[in-house]
């Protein structure tokens, strides 16, 4: 429950989406996208926090019933989200470098000969 | 037993030929009051017999740039779905086969004619039928609106009387419901959806002012231009039992009711009451209006027609 | 048993892996892994219809076997009942049939491997959907199948589109993983378990605030899956790009797993259904997604984009059926994308066969390819019929009930939409077949060929499987759809598997009874109908002998004589074929302002579709904020 943190994450999620809606530049756009998973990654790293636990590590003998530690699956959850967001920033880079061959610019406003 | 009488009533009554006939008679009798009414003496009455048996013996062409086999099993399509369609309008207490959804399978049977004319015409390879095609699909577009609104309207207050507040699709429980009450035409909630019915007759049956589809001075015959002989004698007879349908149809919605009992007379009272309805609605909108264009159609029947038909069906809700 | 859910994913992406090291030099290796792949997934699922469907058990099975301890769920679970089940058979019907045809349709294009690879993965992907009972393992397999939708939508990158299409799609697709991926978050945070039966027990009677936050932002983000209108841009571009084997993939199964995350989130998830103001919402979006897709569809002039807007259409009738939420509502639902799947598969597959044989899909350039492909007519034909709701064929069946059940439920003006929807669906497939199939070719498609075998076999198994779907309705309710409502309105053996025995009786009360779908409303198939039937088409013979028209000595057209040529009034003849744009002029300008706006509203710019899909997400989050107690 730490409120900072919750704050940042808001902030980043909702510059990442007034950079999706307002920058024309197609880079700019898979910038907003990236800025909106890593909002979203920090929010789950803040929802699994206990105050005043330890980090999830025990062998068998030290783990005891009143040992206090934060919640691992919000870790697993994030280490998969961030691969996907490389994943999905790989293929967007590779689709821009095809599109600036074959269209010749980046701009938003021409790459749009599918519309109607 | 039963293969028979099924047999006998799809060929003779009220199937293939007395549909046929009567059809036929009616469109002659519309040519007739028509003429009259603009001053000529216009043809007999059993003239569109003659044309049937006409055309029959006149050679079938079959154009180059056709695709044979839709182009001639077109007509037939439209011709069966036809004479399955009569099969469920009840004349007075008596129908050939009574279902609990008659009006439903009435419905999208009938949506079948227009469409084999369509498919006919776009298997002819003609560019005047291309155009009469997608005028024709307009005009279903137009009328089908108002159509359903009006038969929902019906279905919906003979349900309430009759059916414990459910919605009714069955035409013998609408001929019983006028049995014991009386016409639905004297009901006054009703009256809108009478006239919106009686509008909308003309353009199903494809006659002036709505019939855009086969507007012989602007498109040369439109989706039948290339048809001779024995299909085009088939989709004239269409034509014929169409106007038949619709307004036995309307007969039966509106007019019916108890009837004389005896079968003989019921059948020539229905017969009547049609020819009055085919001078009403069809020859006397012919006989004093020109053909609308193709984007005043539209526009006519999503307005007027639905706008009536939605009076009644509101009427009808609240009426409760 | 136990193990054939999870051996028909595995089955598909070790397919997609064997491809990768086996298959990329040799043609017939990838092809014979992609064939046998595709079979033993087909094999494994339709062999899973008797013990779930007809025996109504539910069949759970742990990933590395991490049974939960103490009734608390540890590992990630597969859990198939028949909801889950319906949607397994459309999709893995799709796999199958899209494999043998695109085996000679990517004959042109090179590295046809990696397309393998990629097909395989969007399959694997797509059963793991449905077939999975953990929230996270959702988010994870959509995200799977956006990057192999991606891939393969960018595939011919030499076609003009191609590119930006996906471009798009990956963008929009993003926000969309986004938002249910916050959703899943916000839901853990409340209940500290993903496995979703857990989850839909313990959030019974207990809607939060934070519970009813991530309702709405998974909503939004499914939908935008599903495709609905104010999220569907992206949808024509990436359907129109595609390949068509792809694009019937696309339109079959990526669609519906869109619609299955809806049904399962909002039915058992949530138990949600019982709010009036989320059966309005759904019922207010179905209805404008029908309307808006349809009358887009009427004004295009390429073929798959046209298609694509009509399945747009399509899944409207769908959600607005489940959003009415009664027994009969959702097997209307159900029952229509079940057709959808097979009518829009054959649609596309005619339009790769067209494609494939002309090297172009635009309405303006096509004509009077009926003469040289009279299969693929026939087969287009009876797709077109399909979809319009004519009968004998499915359409009619699955949209009647649709109209049905909408007026049962005292919503008469959705009715007559649905109605002015079916008819204007018509028009736009007349005009398909006049422009392509009928009426005069133009002089470049003199030596066009029918398709080969292959490319045939599917549609054509296609298109019986649409005339049985529509002639033996009872059949295919009873044992497919029912069971699937039955588990989707009670959720108690979903529960039970989880939580132990009795648990939901306790808490839900005793399980609702569904009863039997009555056709006779239909006006269908009582023997009556059988006989009058048989004698209307001894006359139809008669009459068609009478005419000549089965000898074609009789009626010769080969001659030489003008009397055969088309009627021009005397002038001399010309092309001049009446196609595409040509058509409907009158219906196009009495409501020009409308397409005016809409035309301009699409305007293929990758920010304004963003803007409405975040506007969109906006308004379910205050709606649902506002209403859902």
């Amino acid at each position: 429950m730490i409120l900072v943190n919750y704050i940042a994450c808001i902030i980043l999620i909702v510059l990442g989406f007034y950079v999706i809606l307002t920058k024309k530049n197609i880079l700019k756009i898979i910038i907003g996208m990236g800025l909106i998973d890593y909002g979203i990654n920090l929010l789950i790293i803040s929802i699994g926090f206990n105050p005043g636990g330890t980090a999830p590590i025990f062998t068998f003998t030290e783990l005891k019933p009143e040992s206090f530690f934060v919640d691992p699956v919000p870790q697993a959850l994030t280490l998969t989200s961030i691969v996907i967001g490389a994943c999905v920033t790989a293929m967007a880079l590779s689709l821009v470098i095809k599109i600036k061959e074959k269209y010749g610019t980046l701009d938003a406003d021409k790459v749009r000969r599918l519309n109607g | 037993m039963v293969v028979l009488k099924y047999l006998f009533n799809v060929l003779v009554f009220p199937g293939l030929l007395f549909s046929a006939l009567v059809g036929l008679l009616l469109s002659g009798l519309d040519r007739k009051v028509v003429a009259r009414m603009q001053k000529r003496i216009g043809p007999p009455i059993i003239q569109p017999i003659y044309d049937f048996f006409k055309l029959l013996g006149k050679e079938t062409i079959v154009p180059r740039a056709a695709s044979r086999r839709t182009f001639l099993y077109a007509p037939v399509i439209g011709l069966l779905a036809l004479v399955t369609v009569t099969l469920f309008i009840p004349i007075y207490k008596y129908t050939a086969i009574s279902t609990v959804a008659d009006i439903i399978v009435i419905l999208y049977l009938l949506t079948i004619p227009a469409v084999a004319l369509i498919m006919g015409g776009a298997a002819s390879g003609s560019p005047y039928a291309g155009v009469g095609i997608s005028r024709e699909m307009v005009a279903i577009i137009s009328y089908e609106l108002p159509l359903v609104i009006v038969l929902l309207t019906i279905g919906k207050h003979v349900g309430m009387a009759l059916n414990k507040g459910v919605i009714t699709f069955s035409l013998s429980q609408i001929v019983s419901y006028q049995a014991e009450f009386g016409p639905m035409i004297t009901n006054w909630r009703l009256i809108p959806a009478a006239l919106a019915l009686l509008l909308i007759i003309p353009i199903k049956v494809g006659s002036l002012p709505f019939d855009i589809a086969e507007a012989e001075i602007e498109i040369c015959e439109g989706p039948l231009v290339e048809y001779s002989g024995a299909p085009l004698a088939i989709f004239k007879l269409n034509h014929a039992i169409k106007m038949f349908i619709m307004t036995s149809l309307f007969v039966t919605l509106f007019l019916s009711g108890k009837g004389t009992g005896i079968l003989i007379l019921d059948i020539v009272l229905q017969v009547l009451l049609s020819a009055v309805i085919v001078v009403i609605s069809i020859s006397t909108l012919k006989a004093i209006t020109a053909r609308l264009k193709v984007e005043q159609v539209l526009k006519f029947f999503w307005t007027y027609p639905t706008a009536l038909a939605l009076i009644s069906l509101i009427l009808v809700w609240i009426g409760r | 048993m136990q193990h054939f859910p999870i051996l028909s994913i595995v089955t598909l992406f070790l397919g997609a892996f064997l491809t990768v090291i086996f298959g990329s030099k040799n043609e017939t290796v990838r092809k014979f892994i992609a064939l046998v792949a595709s079979s033993i997934s087909l094999i494994l699922v339709l062999m899973l219809i008797k013990p779930v469907m007809i025996k109504n058990n539910v069949i759970q099975y742990w990933l590395g076997n991490w049974r939960p301890i103490h009734d608390w769920a540890i590992g990630i679970g597969l859990e198939v009942d028949a909801l889950g089940l319906f949607f397994g058979i459309i999709a893995v019907l799709t796999i199958f049939l899209s494999i043998i045809f695109s085996f000679k349709y990517t004959k042109k294009d090179s590295e046809t491997d990696k397309y393998y690879v990629l097909f395989l993965m969007l399959s694997g992907a797509v059963l793991g959907l449905v077939f999975t009972g953990d929230l996270f393992n959702m988010f994870v397999m959509i995200e799977i199948m956006t990057f192999a939708a991606v891939g393969l939508t960018a595939f011919r990158n030499y076609q003009e589109g191609a590119l930006e299409a996906a471009f798009k799609y990956l963008v929009l697709g993003s926000i969309g993983s986004s938002m249910v991926l916050a959703g899943t978050i916000t839901i853990y945070s409340q209940v500290h378990t993903l496995n979703m039966a857990q989850i839909s027990a313990l959030l019974f009677n207990n809607l939060t605030p934070s519970a009813l936050f991530a309702f709405a932002l998974l909503l939004a983000g499914f939908s935008l899956k599903a495709f609905v209108v104010p999220f569907h841009p992206a949808a024509p571009d990436a359907y129109m790009s595609a390949p068509s084997s792809v694009s019937m993939a696309f339109s079959g199964m990526v669609n519906k797993a869109g619609v299955y995350a809806i049904i399962r989130l909002v039915y058992v998830l949530f138990h949600a259904m019982d709010f009036k103001s989320v059966q309005i919402l759904l019922i207010i979006i179905g209805t404008i997604t029908m309307f808006i897709g349809v009358t887009m569809a009427l004004a295009q002039n390429d073929f798959k984009r046209l298609l694509a807007f009509h399945s747009i259409s399509q899944i409207g009738y769908v959600i607005t059926a489940v959003g009415v939420s009664t027994a009969l509502g959702l097997t209307a639902g159900l029952y229509h994308a079940l057709n959808h799947t097979l009518f829009k598969g054959l649609l596309f597959l005619t339009a790769g066969a067209i494609f494939y044989a002309t090297g172009t899909t635009d309405l303006n350039k096509l004509g009077g390819l009926a003469r040289k492909m009279p299969q693929t007519a026939a087969i287009f034909l009876i797709g077109a019929f399909s979809i319009s709701g004519l009968p004998p064929f499915n359409g009619f069946v699955s949209k009647w009930l649709v109209y049905q059940a909408t007026f049962q439920a005292n919503l008469a003006p959705v009715t007559i939409i649905a109605l002015l929807v079916s008819v204007m669906t018509l028009a736009s497939f007349i005009k398909v077949a006049q422009s392509i199939f009928f009426g005069q070719m133009p002089k470049e498609f003199e030596n066009v060929k029918e398709v080969p075998l292959s490319m045939r076999i599917p549609m054509w198994i296609m298109a019986i499987l649409c005339v049985i779907t529509g002639v033996l309705p009872n059949i295919v309710t009873k044992y497919l759809v029912s069971p699937a409502v039955t588990a989707a309105l009670n959720i108690g053996k979903y529960i039970d598997l989880m939580m132990g025995n009795g648990y939901s009786e306790k808490i839900l009360g005793k399980p609702i009874e569904i009863p039997a779908v009555d056709f006779t409303l239909a006006g269908y198939w009582d023997p009556i109908a059988w006989l009058v039937l048989f004698a209307l088409l001894l006359i139809a013979v008669t009459i068609v002998a009478v005419a000549g028209g089965f000898n074609a000595v009789s009626l010769p057209t080969e001659v030489d004589d003008p009397k055969y040529d088309v009627f021009f009034s005397g002038e001399a003849s010309e092309h001049s074929h009446v196609k595409g744009n040509d058509l409907f002029w009158g219906l196009k300008h009495d409501l020009r302002h409308y397409f005016g706006f809409m035309h301009d509203a699409h305007s293929g710019i990758i920010n304004d579709y963003a803007l409405w899909a975040i506007f969109t997400t906006t308004i379910f989050i205050v709606y649902i904020f506002l209403l859902v107690p």
